[in-house]
């Protein structure tokens, strides 16, 4: 399994449409991306869920990847927070 | 292939008539947003091939290109570049209508936006340092207690250290890192500089630096290469202690310095070069430039100060000129001129003038706190009229004088002819120190100083309550009342008949009056997509949600515009209200529910205000999104 934590900058934090593409970019993947926030926790490719979180700016989520493709699915989706939260 | 960014800057200046017919430009997440001079010269078609451009419209005078997030801020920095304009806010693209107001104005818009967030410290400061001075002086023993020593230290923090306080408000108005700032207000206020209130205070001098001639010694940092008399890169190590005008300056400098290194360092050692060198830079050039630049002017104010107060119009002159000194921060040597007063004839005439002038400013105050309605203006302007009536003017003339300018020029004439009065009844005070209504304890003649306080409080305030007009803002008519549940006609059992989404999940019902589109006529790239599921957008006719079926609210934004709600049968759907409302940040919602609440179908959860997002310059679809349509099947759109 891969972990990382990331620290949101944007303003609105995780809110609808940025979660949107995040949800796009997690289907591409098959390995199982979980976000977590203290208790709280969501598949990235539930938006409701990820929604439900309620992350915004300062927040440190956790992202936890496993699977077959968890190499690329950790870069892709590190790199994805980079650009948009 | 990514998108050329410079190329597509290009097209768009070309087509909207080019650089001179933009008034401003600026973007948000998702789009350009420019304030056009003449509509008749966008070619609007040519503008909606232009590669990366992704959807145009016009809203509320603005232009608004959607160019996507990610992208938008590099053709943004491109359209700079090619157009030649500098950056602007949306705020600033929001008053661009505004008429161009003159550089003096927006100096001293400047001062007061920077002052007014610090009154509450100096104003409980200013009346807490009056009263504890007055009593001080008027009962010579409570000068050596506990609770004397223990109220001053309290009460002239905010003094003491004022530059650090006007630092960080400052880097505020000035869009620099509020703690960079701190550290700039600091040093200037340094344990090893001598405090600014003693510059002119031989004793003080030799016993800080232990040295016997009474001169502040310096730090020459480029050896002693002498220009004239001046040396080049020599600090006096003296602090600012009670300045403003040079810390305001510094920390404006300084955020000139911090944004020019932010874009020109790479961001990879952005973070230890910018604040060192932002630092470095902007304490060179407080105290090689600026801090002597302050310096020299004291020097000369305090000159011709004691020169003019030698005759009665010179005392007119100065008891006008002297909130001028005030403001810039040049009134801290005065007490050498009291003190030298009392050491050559034993009679302080100093003292009639500057309180005449400092009891003018009071009355001024006093009129704009009286006359004005706004309840907010009346708040500062009372308190700060009392503390100036106790001798401390700061909060009276940077917090409300000065920013109106006519309140403070009324308060010179005032204070001018208070002075004259003075200087021809040749009253005079025993000590120094005090100013205003403590100045009792130690003027020599009560009934004349009375009258003194009269004239030149009257005075001021009688101008003031004639002159000065409050400006009443107009962009802001009274709110209409509105009655909380009659405004909305529709209820929530007619518009939930009929269906929008209908699957092998289930249907979802009409959750708003209005005209029901395909999602992919939705004004927006990524709704239109389908990105995020699929479903339909509404043109609302009416600012109210219904439940669109019976569920559990999964989440609720905290810009309260969108709503999810999930269903038994694990239809995840997402209502969102008007597209790029997250920027409105709550403003004009009004949820019902909260997450973790069962709603059933009809129930309203939602109202809001479609003026409000029109006025934000937002469209105002309803998106109603399956979220996790990839899960169901047979799906069908549109109203049935």
């Amino acid at each position: 399994m891969k972990e990382f934590k990331y620290v949101i900058t944007d303003e609105v934090g995780i809110h609808a449409r940025p979660a949107g593409l995040l949800v796009q970019e997690a289907k591409k993947y098959t390995s199982t991306i979980m976000f977590v926030k203290g208790e709280k926790s969501a598949k990235a490719t539930s938006l409701m869920k990820l929604m439900g979180m309620g992350i915004v700016k300062g927040d440190e989520v956790t992202i936890q990847v496993e699977g077959d493709d968890e190499e690329a699915a950790a870069a892709a989706i590190e790199a994805f927070m980079k650009a948009n939260f | 292939m990514a998108l050329d960014y410079r190329k597509c800057a290009e097209e768009i200046v070309a087509n909207i008539g080019g650089r001179e017919n933009v008034a401003q430009a600026a973007h948000c997440a998702t789009r350009l947003r420019l304030v056009i001079k003449d509509n008749g010269k966008i070619n609007k078609a040519a503008l909606e091939n232009v590669d990366g451009v992704k959807g145009m419209f016009e809203n509320n005078g603005q232009l608004q290109l959607i160019i996507g997030t990610g992208t938008v801020n590099k053709v943004y920095d491109e359209f700079l570049a090619v157009t030649g304009m500098s950056a602007a806010t949306k705020d600033d693209v929001k008053n661009a209508a505004a008429a161009q107001q003159p550089i003096w104005k927006r100096i001293l818009k400047s001062i007061g936006d920077v002052f007014v967030p610090i009154l509450p410290a100096i104003v409980a400061s200013g009346l807490l340092m009056g009263v504890v001075e007055a009593l001080g002086k008027a009962i010579p023993t409570f000068g050596d207690t506990a609770w004397y020593a223990f109220l001053d230290m309290v009460s002239n923090t905010a003094f003491a250290f004022l530059p650090v306080i006007v630092a960080i408000s400052a880097a505020r108005v000035f869009g620099g890192n509020v703690y960079l700032a701190a550290v700039i207000g600091l040093m200037m206020v340094h344990t090893s500089l001598l405090n600014g209130w003693n510059v002119g205070n031989v004793q003080a001098i030799n016993d800080f630096f232990g040295v016997t001639d009474g001169v502040i010694p310096t730090w020459n940092l480029f050896g002693n290469i002498h220009i004239g008399s001046y040396v080049l890169g020599s600090i006096s190590r003296h602090g600012y202690q009670g300045h403003v005008i040079p810390v305001m300056l510094s920390i404006w400098l300084m955020c000139k310095i911090e944004k020019w290194l932010h874009k020109v360092v790479p961001e990879m050692i952005d973070l230890f070069v910018v604040p060192i060198t932002t630092v470095f830079l902007t304490a060179l050039a407080t105290f090689i430039v600026i801090g002597p630049i302050f310096a020299t002017l004291e020097t000369y104010v305090l000159k011709g100060a004691q020169w003019l107060v030698q005759f009665p119009p010179g005392a007119l002159i100065m008891g006008a000129v002297y909130p001028i000194t005030v403001v810039m921060g040049l009134h801290h040597m005065y007490n050498v001129i009291e003190a030298g007063m009392l050491s050559s004839v034993g009679l302080n005439t100093w003292m009639p003038i500057a309180s005449a002038a400092n009891f003018a400013q009071f009355g001024a105050c006093l009129a704009v706190g009286l006359k004005c309605r706004n309840a907010k203006l009346k708040t500062v302007a009372i308190p700060s009229s009392m503390s100036a009536a106790l001798g401390i003017t700061e909060p009276a003339i940077f917090g409300v004088n000065f920013r109106f300018m006519k309140p403070f020029i009324c308060g010179m004439i005032g204070g001018a002819f208070g002075a004259l009065f003075g200087a021809i009844t040749k009253i005079g005070a025993t000590a120094y120190g005090v100013t205003g209504i403590p100045g009792y304890l130690t003027i020599n003649n009560y009934g004349l100083y009375t009258i003194l306080l009269l004239i030149s409080g009257g005075i001021a305030f009688v101008l003031t309550l004639i002159i000065w007009k409050e400006d009443v803002p107009e962009e802001v008519p009274a709110p209409m009342p509105k009655e909380e549940t009659s405004s909305i006609q529709s209820n929530g059992a007619d518009v939930t008949a009929k269906k929008v989404i209908v699957s092998s999940g289930g249907e979802i019902a009409k959750c708003t009056p209005g005209t029901v589109i395909s999602y992919t006529e939705i004004n927006d790239p990524s709704f239109a997509s389908g990105a995020m599921g699929v479903g339909v957008g509404i043109e609302p006719e009416e600012g109210v949600v219904y439940a669109p079926m019976d569920g559990e609210i999964v989440s609720v934004a905290d810009s309260k515009h969108a709503i999810g709600i999930c269903d038994d049968n694990d239809q995840e759907l997402l209502i969102h209200v008007g597209i790029d409302t997250v920027e409105m940040k709550g403003d004009g919602f009004t949820p019902f529910v909260a997450e973790g609440d069962k709603v059933t179908k009809g129930q309203k959860i939602l109202e809001f205000d479609l003026a409000k997002i029109a006025a934000a310059g937002h469209p105002n679809t309803v998106v109603v999104l399956l979220t996790n349509s990839d899960d169901f099947e047979d799906i069908q759109l549109g109203e049935q």
